[in-house]
């Protein structure tokens, strides 16, 4: 049964990880990949406050949120401010660099690990609870990621990622508007680190490195960018998928070269064969409150 | 009467192609300015220069006596400046009626603190805009296709919308790079009334503009332009009669 609450964690924790980088890759049109360092400054703040000072988990998981929030701007400003291809190279960089740091950081286990993180929930009551916890906070970020994308301020990113030049000249800040988003998605992927740290209890570096980054962009690319559930879908197949191949009760040799080879192979047949992934996002923008609607209103205000 | 737009000494050069050579120019307020010369004279380069799309060399550019060389572009929008572009430039994911929602100076979202903690303030600010956008719309004869999307309507309707979208700013300045060139027939007329309505509101315009007789039927004065030079400023009577200019404008 723990085998399946785990697995349970894992899609919830994707699900929050692909939706928050659809949001910056999709919705904004940010090309990054380091998504998951800021995954990774999550889990390693929350495991550090609430291992070293003791700090209530549920507040040591939101200062980690905060941390890659901050974090992200941090790349982010910079990057930007030069130009929007640059964040894909600067974030890239944070991302290994940090990495490669914090495998030289004893405080924090260095290269082989941070270990004994303190658990949250389990003992008291029982991995179900930890298992919804992850799943609530799953849903609650697609709604919330579906709300902000389908109000006023998804009306700006759609408009920035078809013609950033138009749009700046209506008035429109087109580096905030990037850097805000970049934050949000990164605070998000925060959170779902720190949820990770205090169930598995172990954090290692090279957890947070480009196979994890390809891990979930995988994910939105075959989900369906730009769509609310593409990436709740795109993380469901992509964590069931190498479960599924171990009840085969293939030889380790076997397994994991094909482990690999699915990967690959789902990634080349999406991108030639079905680039828009499985659900294909809508051409034209449509906010929650129908303009129609709004006539309406208007012309019963005048009468 | 002081100008709303002001520019003095305004200078650029991309390597060795001079487009703006010490231009000064004024626009007053409800008044058009034709912008004339040919093909490659500068005078797209001069309302990027003037929106801070391209830094300028050297000069200054004043709006309603405030100065905006160091601004960027979405700041001058927000002081009053607004353009279209000679490609067009709407945005093809969104809804006619959406291209406009993103145009008032100020627009709903601009502040995330509004977005997230102040939705109520955010719903009066999208309904105001939604019904400056009805407005304009019906004033310029769009409201059938509002909900369309921009690359399903004609030419001469996306030139529409470009302008309506640039008027949703209730700008002091407006500038039209060829608002004209490839529209006929109604939408001729009604890109012509919209034009005239804003500048008898007091907007300062500048049209670029290849089509002689709008420029003569709108224009209150022309500016002839050629290879980054203001050549000439008067009447467009007297511009598009002039045969020197005429030559430069035509070639030899
Ligand atoms: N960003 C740029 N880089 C290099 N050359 C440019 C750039 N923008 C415009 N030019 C050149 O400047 C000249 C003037 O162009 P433009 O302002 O578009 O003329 P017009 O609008 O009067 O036809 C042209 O020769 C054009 O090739
Ligand atoms: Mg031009």
């Amino acid at each position: 049964m723990d085998y399946v609450f785990t697995i349970l964690i894992l899609i919830g924790l994707f699900v929050i990880l692909a939706s928050s980088f659809d949001l910056v890759i999709g919705h904004c049109g940010l090309i990054s990949i380091a998504h998951p360092i800021f995954y990774a400054i999550g889990a390693y703040i929350s495991a550090m406050l609430s291992k070293q000072s003791g700090m209530p988990i549920p507040l040591s998981i939101l200062c980690g949120g905060v941390g890659a929030l901050l974090a992200s701007a941090l790349v982010a400003v910079p990057a930007l401010r030069v130009s929007g291809d640059y964040l894909l190279i600067a974030s890239i960089g944070f991302q290994l660099g940090l990495i490669e740091l914090a495998k030289h950081f004893h405080e924090i286990g260095g290269a082989g690990g941070l270990t004994n993180i303190p658990s949250f929930l389990i003992k008291d009551f029982g991995r179900e609870s930890y298992v919804v916890l992850v799943l609530v906070l799953a849903v609650a970020t697609v709604l919330f990621i579906r709300w902000l994308t389908q109000g006023p301020y998804g009306r700006m990113m759609t408009a920035m990622r078809d013609d950033e030049l138009a749009f700046s000249m209506l008035g429109r800040n087109a580096i905030w508007v990037k850097v805000a988003v970049f934050a949000i998605g990164s605070g998000i992927a925060g959170i779902a680190g720190g949820l990770y740290a205090h169930y598995f209890r172990f954090l290692e570096p090279d957890q947070f490195g480009l196979l994890q980054s390809s891990a979930v962009l995988t994910m939105v690319v075959v989900g369906g960018m730009r769509t609310t559930m593409g990436p709740v879908i795109g993380a469901i197949v992509l964590q069931l998928m190498p479960q599924i191949i171990t009840f085969f009760n293939l030889p380790p040799s076997i397994l994991g070269p094909l482990q690999g080879l699915l990967f690959t192979g789902l990634v080349l047949f999406f991108m030639f064969v079905r680039p828009q992934g499985l659900l294909p996002a809508a051409d034209l923008w449509v906010g929650r409150n129908r303009d129609g609607d709004a006539g309406h209103s208007r012309k019963e205000a005048r009468s | 009467m002081s100008a709303t737009l002001e520019i003095r000494g305004l200078c650029k050069s991309f390597g060795g192609i001079v487009v703006a050579d010490s231009i000064d120019l004024d626009l007053t307020a409800g008044r058009v300015l034709g912008l004339i010369g040919p093909n490659g004279a500068g005078k797209t380069s001069l309302f990027n220069l003037v929106c801070g799309v391209v830094k300028p060399d050297a000069g200054s550019i004043v709006l309603d006596g405030q100065s905006l060389e160091a601004l960027p572009t979405y700041e001058r929008a927000r002081m009053g400046l607004a353009r279209t572009w000679q490609n067009l430039r709407l945005f093809p994911s969104l809804s006619v009626m959406d291209n406009l929602m993103l145009g008032p100076r100020s627009y709903s979202a601009d502040s995330l603190m509004d977005v997230f903690f102040r939705p109520s303030q955010i719903r009066a600010h999208e309904a105001e805009a939604r019904d400056r956008a009805l407005d304009i719309l019906e004033r310029t004869g769009l409201s059938p296709i509002a909900q369309s999307r921009v690359q399903d309507i004609s030419f001469g309707q996306q030139k529409l919308v470009g302008v309506a979208r640039a008027l949703m700013n209730d700008a002091r300045c407006l500038m039209l790079d060829e608002p004209m060139a490839g529209v006929e027939g109604q939408t001729y007329a009604l890109i012509q009334k919209a034009v005239r309505d804003i500048a008898a509101s007091g907007v300062a315009i500048c049209v670029v503009e290849h089509n002689v007789a709008f420029i003569r039927d709108l224009c209150d004065e022309g500016v002839f332009m050629f290879a980054g030079k203001v050549l000439a400023r008067g009447s467009v009577e007297q511009l598009i009669n002039d045969p020197h200019l005429t030559e430069l404008y035509f070639g030899t």
